[in-house]
């Protein structure tokens, strides 16, 4: 009986809470199916007259979200390759091979993740200036490779390390030559590893918003969080829209973070929870 | 069998030369990339900050640290400097209590309590910017869904102008920082509390300890290692907040929300006072390496390397 009641107590908190964490979530939805004369309502109200399902489609043909789209998706998945062919090697190297500097290297990527954008944005600013490539979407391939990277090293030399040695070695007794054993025995056990480095570099793309904002000018370049603030910047905000634009730009990265998120955060907390 | 043992230092010397070249060849791409686009960028900026530039970012002439005396001389800089402290300070604070009680919460068997887990995450989740943005359509004082909310619940009658003045402007930054930082401390705290031995609990029970005391004398001393963690990868992210503050306010009404990470960017782009800026970001860097030594000192502490 007093457990039953201290089970509907902690029921009880957690709605309070999730209602509090969800919130804009909601707000969001509402918008999102309202017409814009119920948007700008005063009072305004929470459940829309109707469920204004046009909104979703008029995204689509009053703004160019397609494009911003394909942009965001050619910036992650640029980058994303990027990343995974930096970072495969660099990763077996730190897990598997004996070095004079492993460790501070190691150390060093840990450091290194933790730098602010902010600090480098003036200079990269400038390197990019003078390489003629501002106001193209290479050089925020480049920016979101470079800003995963060392974290990227990181999950994956913990992924590599955990794969006991003697497997490999047992390949290159059996006459496989390293490469071979890396690529047909290494990788494959790898793979949920692999995985969750990659989706984590293509979040982190999709969401970049700081060097989109400082490097992109043209319109047609822009990724969707740029795409979506230019919106927010107009004298009256076309909120239906924003919202319904958001829920589609969302979407995808969050299902994506779900996937990894236990991954992400053993890695970021490391021994402190392995327990 | 002596021809074996004699050949032996020799194959394991020969081995090990090949080793270390091949994981040095492994590693060049990667390193070459981090050397020309994050490295030589801080020693630019570390440049920058002893230089008068012109406003498109080019060096003009070497002064020393003049830059870095006049950012000194000026309040401005100070005040944003302590706001940045006040805010890493409240946020993280907030973040921790609040993470820790949901993951509590989260730790009791309940039904629905994966669904509830996951809804957690999706502050996190979210993308930042966009995040911030709507937001900022919450926050509207005439249309907003949560004023209107806040009144006819009765929880605040007069709900202010949240991004008009710059107290309710800051707080209301504040709380979307701590929102989006919440689910991050309650999943590590999650995490923590599920490597506590439950015979630890049993054996506290069985001495008759009540909650309180089983939460301070068994659970708060083996949350220890990931408190710290957490928390200082938490102040990290937090002083590190560019895109709320940004898409929220701009840093405003008159600076009045603006943190040194929004500042050395609203100086470098808006004002072209580049040399100023490279300074801040000279200072900024300082802070952020000292917070992220200890961050990489305790997590490999943790790991033993």
């Amino acid at each position: 009986m007093k457990q039953n009641k201290g089970k509907f107590v902690v029921c009880f908190l957690i709605i309070v809470i999730l209602l509090v964490l969800l919130f804009p979530f909601f707000v969001t939805l509402s918008t999102a199916f309202k017409p814009l004369k119920e948007v700008y309502a005063s009072p305004p109200h929470w459940i829309p007259y109707r469920l204004w399902w046009r909104n979703f489609s008029d995204v689509w043909t009053k703004y160019p979200l397609a494009q911003y789209f394909i942009n965001s998706f050619i910036i992650a998945s640029g980058a994303t390759l990027l990343n995974m062919v930096l970072c495969i090697p660099a990763a077996y190297a730190v897990a598997r091979l004996k070095f004079v500097g492993r460790k501070f290297l190691l150390f060093s990527f840990l450091v290194v993740q933790m730098f602010s954008p902010i600090i480098v944005v003036i200079s990269l600013f400038k390197i990019f200036a003078r390489l003629g490539m501002v106001d193209t979407l290479s050089s925020l391939v480049i920016v979101n490779t470079v800003f995963t990277l060392a974290f990227s090293i990181w999950m994956l030399n913990g992924y590599f390390s955990t794969i006991p040695m003697e497997i490999e070695e047992a390949a290159l007794i059996d006459g496989c030559t390293r490469l071979k054993a890396i690529i047909h025995v290494t990788l494959p056990i790898a793979m949920p590893g692999v995985v969750t480095t990659l989706i984590y570099t293509f979040i982190w793309a999709w969401n970049e918003f700081m060097f989109a904002l400082t490097l992109i000018n043209t319109a047609a370049k822009k990724p969707l969080t740029l795409g979506l603030y230019d919106l927010v910047g107009r004298w009256e905000v076309q909120w239906q829209y924003l919202t319904a634009a958001s829920l589609f730009a969302v979407t995808p990265v969050i299902v994506l973070f779900i996937l990894i998120e236990k991954q992400l955060v053993r890695g970021l907390a490391g021994g402190a929870i392995k327990g | 069998m002596d021809k074996n043992l004699a050949s032996r230092p020799k194959v394991k010397v020969a081995f090990w030369i090949t080793e270390s070249t091949l994981a040095y060849l492994l590693l060049l791409p990667a390193i070459a990339v981090l050397i020309a686009f994050m490295l030589y960028p801080i020693v630019y900026v570390f440049l920058t900050s002893l230089y008068k530039t012109n406003r498109i970012g080019n060096l003009v002439k070497f002064i020393e640290t003049d830059n870095f005396k006049t950012l000194f001389s000026r309040r401005e800089f100070w005040e944003v400097t302590i706001r940045s402290v006040i805010w890493t300070v409240l946020a993280v604070s907030a973040k921790t209590l609040v993470g820790l009680t949901i993951a509590l919460l989260l730790n009791v068997d309940f039904k629905g309590r994966k669904l509830a887990r996951t809804l957690v995450i999706l502050p996190w989740a979210s993308s930042v910017p966009i995040s911030a943005m709507l937001w900022q359509w919450t926050y509207n004082y005439d249309f907003g869904l949560l004023n209107y909310t806040l009144k006819i619940t009765g929880l605040w009658k007069h709900p202010p102008h949240w991004l008009g003045y710059p107290l309710s402007a800051f707080f209301a930054n504040l709380y979307v920082d701590i929102w989006i930082g919440i689910p991050f401390m309650a999943l590590v705290f999650l995490a923590g509390l599920q490597s506590v031995p439950p015979n630890l609990y049993e054996a506290a029970e069985a001495d008759g300890a009540s909650l309180w005391q089983k939460f301070y004398h068994i659970t708060l001393p083996l949350l220890k290692p990931v408190l710290l963690i957490a928390t200082l990868l938490s102040c990290l992210w937090t002083f590190n907040d560019f895109n709320v503050i940004y898409i929220l306010t701009k840093g405003g009404p008159v600076n009045s929300t603006d943190i040194l990470i929004t500042f050395i960017y609203k100086y470098a782009f808006s004002f072209l006072k580049f040399g100023p800026a490279a300074a801040m970001a000279v200072v900024a860097f300082a802070i952020l390496l000292i917070l992220s030594l200890l961050y990489a000192w305790f997590y490999f502490k943790s790991e033993r390397y």
